[in-house]
């Protein structure tokens, strides 16, 4: 509505003009903002009350002034001038910029500059306004630097997350995710739909729909299926957000990857199992040693009462033999449950690996090829180096017999780890900084993936029935894990397995290292150079001087040599060049009086008993001998 | 003759070693375990002990410790069918404790038998 005025006289339209004057510049002087009128000289015309305040300057030094006098020389030239010429130019300028003003201090501020006709057809002045853009600034960039946290919170996250729409269409999915689906980049992703993920679509649709009844759901382990075709299972949970007319929007997903957790989880499974069975293995052959000793008494009462050489007697003998062949048998579980602390030497695990491939190299089949891998040449462990040659031993065979029908490749390797790769690879307390890895690889018949969590039970076995108790590897696993280190398989059907041993790396010497004896004479007689060179490693770190004899003359050369004879001998019934019953002979018409340690292995069918009640022999060790027995038995009779 | 004990948890095992000491003539007495054993010892009219190793109550190296302590001359062959901590080791420890010879079951009974006569012998000796 338009105000008719109506003049009477010139006082009167003066007094109207004052208010009206009066009422624009309330309105002016109230505004948040600073405003200017700036002329063609780049003088202030006019300005505002929060303008003046601003600065804590009064109006009557302001006006007139230039921009540049009151802004500096510089800030004019390089930024203001620039823009009032625009502005003059006929278009209305804005841009932001930041100055000290004195009540506020440092502060962002909005500056626009708009073209001001007064005289007609021509621009004569400009007005400036500047807002105070300071808090709307600070609170975008903490809006955007919380966006840019939650982006990398969300990247970084080991859990995978994706946003979906209500049909499944992946929209935005993280890093964690992206490993999991295999996928290079979000982009590839974001045109496919969750749904072909799932190995099950029908498990996927009965979720979509229990999410759209109960908007969050925690779905448990769910098998997923990644773009390479690899089966992971997944931890699942999701969330369904609504729009404001209460329909879905979109999804959001956790999914964890959970194949790392069960592999542990079952390994640690595996070993409990393994170790109840241990004890409970030990049990049992014990109690079987009770029974096979009471067969094996009566068989031979039989044996006596019946008249020579008859037909009875002779199925009396086989009971006997019978008998034997249990009993080594039980002999292998005892060891396979034997959870006693060995005795350790800081031995280099590389040259025991070296003297078994040594040994198996003399009976290697023709069919097979051995490659050594032996990068490092110099890997102290922690260990009994018997027990070292017993488990490399066992691996090459096994492995031999798994390619002795097609031929092959067995490669036996050597290599140092550091510990955050075991770390990730083993479900165990990492105790060292460098792990010997051990590996025995065949290209073999190779194992059914079921069967591979299995292994390690004692009396499990892929061969024939008949053909091996299965033991074998139960009881490297005994030994291994009393190493603190582990062995992990892997196995494919028809391309052969991979034996992995961890052993963890030692820097300390230990005491029996550093201890060097009075360099006692140990004499071994011995028909298996390779497995009494492992146990000479041995003894000779522990300040023992070896010599090994493999015939009687030998034998009875040095014992009767001063400057030669030994202080103790080991003799080992595999000796085939003294048989048990000549030791005694040897012993008596020579009149040696030397301490004996006699070392038997319950697996030969020799009879060690008359050499054992002779009286000549002082100790006797089983086979598996281990050093803390050896050394044992040595410093009891050194004594 | 001589005076042999038994020490042998194992009911089956005791009467078969019983049995083949009868048949040399020598008294026999019996226990089924190491407190047994040690409780009703008479070190007057026993020469020589067959202990088993583990067993229940006391063991058989409390056995050989005790036995020898009571009658240092008393003759004591050890047998064992190993246990949780390997074949041999305890016989091992056995013998290191003081008994005159060490079997592991199973073990041939006329073995163990000649080594009863052959301690015996010495004993008489003696």
């Amino acid at each position: 509505m338009k105000r008719k005025l109506e003049i009477s006289d010139e006082n009167e339209y003066l007094k109207f003009l004052t208010k009206e004057k009066d009422i624009s510049d309330q309105i002016i002087n109230h505004s948040r903002s600073m405003i200017t009128i700036i002329n063609r000289d780049y003088i202030y015309e006019k300005v505002n009350s929060t303008f003046c305040n601003a600065h804590q300057l009064v109006l009557d030094t302001i006006l007139g002034k230039s921009l540049g006098d009151f802004w500096g020389h510089d800030t004019f030239q390089n930024v203001i001038k620039r823009n009032v010429d625009i502005c003059f130019s006929g278009k209305t300028v804005q841009y932001e910029a930041t100055f000290i003003t004195p009540t506020l201090g440092k502060r962002h501020f909005e500056v626009v500059f708009r073209p001001l006709t007064i005289e007609p057809g021509k621009i004569t002045h400009l007005l400036a306004e500047t807002f105070d853009i300071d808090e709307l600034k600070n609170s975008k960039q903490a809006v955007i630097q919380k966006e840019e946290e939650l982006r990398k919170f969300e990247s970084n996250l080991p859990i995978g997350f994706l946003r979906c729409n209500p049909e499944g269409k992946i929209l935005h999915a993280n890093r964690a995710f992206l490993a999991i689906a295999d996928c290079k980049d979000e982009q590839s992703i974001t045109e496919m739909n969750l749904k072909n993920f799932y190995l099950d679509a029908e498990l996927f649709e009965l979720q979509m729909d229990q999410l759209t009844e109960s908007h969050t759901r925690n779905f448990g382990m769910v098998n997923l299926k990644n773009s390479a075709g690899k089966e992971i299972p997944c931890r699942i949970s999701g969330f369904l957000a609504v729009n404001g007319s209460g329909s879905p929007a979109y999804i959001d997903f956790a999914v964890e990857d959970c194949s790392r957790e069960l592999m542990l989880e079952n390994r640690l499974l595996q070993a409990q199992k393994l170790e109840t069975i241990g004890s409970l293995a030990g049990g049992i052959a014990h109690d079987f040693n009770n029974i096979l000793a009471t067969i094996s008494g009566y068989s031979e009462m039989l044996h006596d009462d019946l008249p020579k050489n008859s037909d009875m007697s002779e199925k009396v003998g086989k009971i006997q033999m019978a008998v034997k062949k249990a009993q080594s048998i039980t002999n292998q579980i005892l060891t396979f449950s034997r959870h006693v602390e060995q005795e350790k030497v800081l031995i280099n695990v590389a040259e025991v690996l070296k003297e078994t491939i040594g040994f198996v190299k003399s009976s290697i089949p023709s069919n097979i090829v051995l490659k050594s891998r032996i990068t490092k040449m110099n890997v102290d462990v922690l260990a009994d180096p018997t027990q070292l040659f017993r488990v490399f031993l066992n691996l090459m065979t096994n492995a031999i017999q798994s390619m002795e029908e097609n031929g092959g490749v067995l490669t036996v390797g050597i290599d140092v780890v550091e510990r955050e790769f075991v770390q990730h690879e083993l479900n165990k307390d990492i105790v060292a900084d460098e792990y010997a890895l051990l590996m025995f690889k065949d290209t073999g018949e190779g194992m059914d993936p079921s069967l591979i969590g299995r292994i390690f039970e004692p009396f499990f076995t892929t061969r024939e029935v008949g053909k091996g108790t299965g033991l074998g590897l139960s009881v490297i696993h005994g030994i291994i894990t009393e190493m603190e280190g582990e062995i992990v398989v892997s196995s494919k059907k028809e391309k052969g397995s991979v034996f992995s041993v961890y052993l963890p790396v030692s820097k300390t010497y230990s005491d029996v290292t550093t201890k060097k004896g009075s360099r006692n004479k140990i004499l071994f007689i011995t028909g298996n150079k390779y497995e009494s060179r492992i146990l000479s490693l041995a003894l000779e770190s522990a300040g023992y001087e070896l010599i090994f004899v493999s015939d009687g003359k030998n034998f009875a050369r040095v014992m009767n040599n001063i400057s030669e004879r030994a202080d103790l001998v080991i003799y080992m019934s595999d000796s085939k060049q003294i048989k048990p019953e000549d030791l005694a002979g040897i012993f008596r018409s020579e009149n040696i009086v030397t301490p004996c340690i006699l070392i038997t292995d319950p697996m030969q069918d020799v009879s060690e008993e008359k050499l054992l009640n002779s009286g000549i022999i002082n100790q006797q060790l089983t086979k598996p001998v281990s050093l803390k027995e050896i050394r044992n038995a040595i410093q009891e009779l050194l004594r | 003759m001589p005076g042999v004990l038994i020490v042998e948890d194992d009911k089956e095992l005791r009467e078969m070693l019983k049995l083949s000491l009868l048949r040399k003539n020598y008294t026999v007495f019996e226990a089924e375990n190491g407190k047994a054993a040690i409780t009703h010892f008479k070190p007057q009219i026993t020469d020589l002990v067959v202990t088993d190793l583990i067993m229940p109550e006391e063991d058989g190296l409390k056995v050989v410790i005790k036995l020898k302590e009571i009658k240092p001359s008393l003759k004591i062959i050890a047998i064992s069918g190993g246990g949780k901590v390997g074949p041999g080791s305890y016989l091992n420890l056995a013998k290191a404790l003081g008994a005159d010879a060490i079997y592991s079951k199973p073990f041939s009974i006329n073995e163990l038998i000649s080594k009863i006569e052959q301690l015996m012998d010495t004993e008489q000796h003696n």
